[in-house]
């Protein structure tokens, strides 16, 4: 027995997770782990603060590699092949239905969940200094996000696929001075067709996956290098928050400190420049409120893991991906209708191309881009920062009445129906 | 600093140009359609590959309406009842000339000019737009 104990030693290097030690290098000797911090503080713990939204986020988006990976074994890029292995995945692969249904649900979750996490953090102050620019990270994820739904639910080529490309592509052309050339580069050629398809399957399958990846390592590593976890500062005490915001760019002329290294602790290449750093610093005090990363961050990442998991393979078995017919060029299913997070969008074209499809959401990016920008008001504390908290919740609640609107209150021809009332399509 | 920016900038330009097809395998957008003989008078007949709708009056002959929405693309319906176009996208409607009556469109649909080849054929050219009251009369 002592040779598995030999090899597995050479494998964690690290001494038993009973001892402070261990717990410790289980973190920073596993390339995997040592993201996490050794010790994490108490607050950052609590699932009311964040939800960990973060967290669901990427595990959602684990589910959708995984599955993904797994359905373009039988997956074809072009038509009608493409439609005919959605069949196939539907009626003759061995869990083919259920995979689908996986990658699509936890597609709608992971839009749903990335919105999510963008307001916990925006009615939490926490793209407020020194987190700025990950907030403008996460933003580009958002973007990423829709983009990648957006492609992704055109390689069915059903006819929700044909005319969401036909008409996302148009939009695209309103755009100003580029917008022609921008939809012959989509789309490879003059209309929808099989180079479009397989230009949106590149798209969705490598550029904007790997785009994503390395994006969301920059927002963890943010994460860490910007002060850790965010957490309600503003509920901490008087004193404690004052010492937390010291924060600032290093000070030119800080005097070269020499500090005796402390006995018990070990010093990285940190230790021979000076100043102050940016991010947040703990004081000894908080130390105190830190608990290992191991087991208690690692058990609740793990639990929030498994629930996201089953819960989207819970939905998966009772809840069918759907599927149109195959996409027909000559007829445009009547009303027309994106997938949900995009009605908005659709609404909001409805009333003008250039303005709803291209100037307003365009807006609406550089805003969201800009926000820890124009909001210099330093305080989190929600009661400091009405105005602000009163504009997003307008952004957020108008957003969500162009999507109940566009879902439920439009029937066909694009016309005012509201849900409770019976429309029957005129007879050409 | 120059050298290393103009590099980049035609490595990039490459890479744009490079995505951009050089040869289109797209439909043709001249082409025929049949013989004047095989389209009814009355009710528009409407073509689904080219999405046209090809119109016959006793009086004043062909015309080639386009059913392509101005708006973002979307394939118009002819309603005979009241003679106009529906957009089933984001609801459009264009009177029988193609004029915008009401919706997001910016323009008014398309009018492709028709000819008749010698062979005796009835031949339309998507690259032609003509004014509505265009007619071949044959």
């Amino acid at each position: 027995m002592k040779w598995i104990r030999e090899i597995w030693q050479s494998i964690v290097r690290r001494d038993p997770l009973s001892t402070d030690k261990g717990k410790s290098e289980l973190v920073f000797l596993n390339v995997w782990l040592h993201i996490h911090p050794a010790k994490v503080k108490k607050e950052n713990l609590r699932f009311k603060y964040s939800f960990y939204l973060g967290f669901i986020t990427f595990f959602l988006f684990l589910i959708l590699l995984t599955t993904g990976i797994a359905l373009m074994c039988y997956y074809r890029p072009y038509p009608p092949a493409a439609y005919q292995d959605m069949k196939d995945l539907q009626f003759a692969v061995f869990m083919g239905s259920f995979l689908r249904n996986m990658h699509r649900w936890a597609a709608h979750a992971m839009v749903v969940c990335v919105f999510l996490h963008m307001c916990r953090v925006f009615y939490t102050g926490s793209y407020k200094k020194p987190r700025q620019f990950n907030w403008v990270v996460g933003v580009m994820l958002l973007l990423l996000t829709l983009g990648l739904s957006f492609t992704g639910y055109l390689l069915p080529w059903d006819q929700l696929a044909y005319w969401a490309i036909t008409v996302g592509t148009n939009i695209g052309s309103y755009a100003p001075l580029v917008g022609g050339q921008l939809r012959e580069l989509l789309l490879g050629g003059h209309t929808v067709g099989e180079a479009a398809l397989l230009r949106f399957y590149v798209l969705h399958v490598a550029v904007l996956p790997s785009l994503v990846i390395l994006l969301t390592i920059v927002h963890f590593w943010r994460v860490r290098k910007d002060g850790g976890l965010s957490r309600p500062i503003w509920k901490l005490k008087p004193q404690k928050t004052e010492a937390l915001v010291t924060i600032g760019a290093p000070a030119a002329v800080a005097p070269l400190q020499v500090t005796a290294a402390s006995k018990d602790k070990t010093y990285g290449l940190m230790e021979v420049v000076t100043g102050k750093p940016i991010f947040e610093t703990m004081t000894p005090e908080e130390e105190e409120d830190t608990v290992f990363s191991y087991p208690y961050a690692f058990v609740r990442e793990a639990v929030a893991l498994m629930a996201t998991v089953t819960t989207i393979m819970a939905i998966s078995l009772f809840f069918n991906a759907p599927l149109e017919e195959m996409a027909n060029p000559a007829v445009t299913p009547n009303p027309a209708k994106a997938p949900w997070y995009f009605l908005g969008l659709q609404e909001l074209v409805s009333h003008s191309a250039l303005l709803g499809g291209v100037v307003l959401p365009a807006m609406m990016v550089i805003a969201l881009l800009a926000i820890p920008y124009i909001d210099r008001n330093p305080s989190r504390r929600p009661r400091e920062r009405k105005w602000a908290i009163w504009l997003f919740t307008f952004f957020v609640v108008a957003n969500i009445i162009l999507i109940i609107v566009g879902t439920f209150f439009r029937g066909p021809g694009w016309t005012w129906v509201p849900p409770w009332v019976h429309v029957v399509a005129r007879p050409e | 600093m120059a050298a290393l920016c103009s590099a980049v900038g035609v490595s990039l330009g490459a890479v744009v140009r490079f995505l951009v097809p050089s040869v289109f395998y797209g439909p043709p957008q001249s082409f025929k359609i049949g013989n004047p003989g095989d389209f009814p008078y009355g009710p528009p007949t409407f073509l689904a590959d080219e999405k046209i709708f090809v119109f016959r009056d006793r009086e004043r002959g062909f015309a080639v309406a386009s059913a392509v929405c101005t708006h973002l693309g979307c394939t118009v319906a002819y309603f005979q009842n009241d003679r106009d176009f529906h957009c089933p996208c984001h609801g459009s409607v264009f009177s029988p000339t193609g004029a915008v009556l009401y919706g997001p469109a910016p323009r008014p649909l398309n009018w492709f000019e028709i000819t008749l080849t010698r062979d005796g054929q009835l031949r339309v050219d998507k690259d032609k737009t003509v004014p509505p009251t265009y007619r071949l009369m044959v």
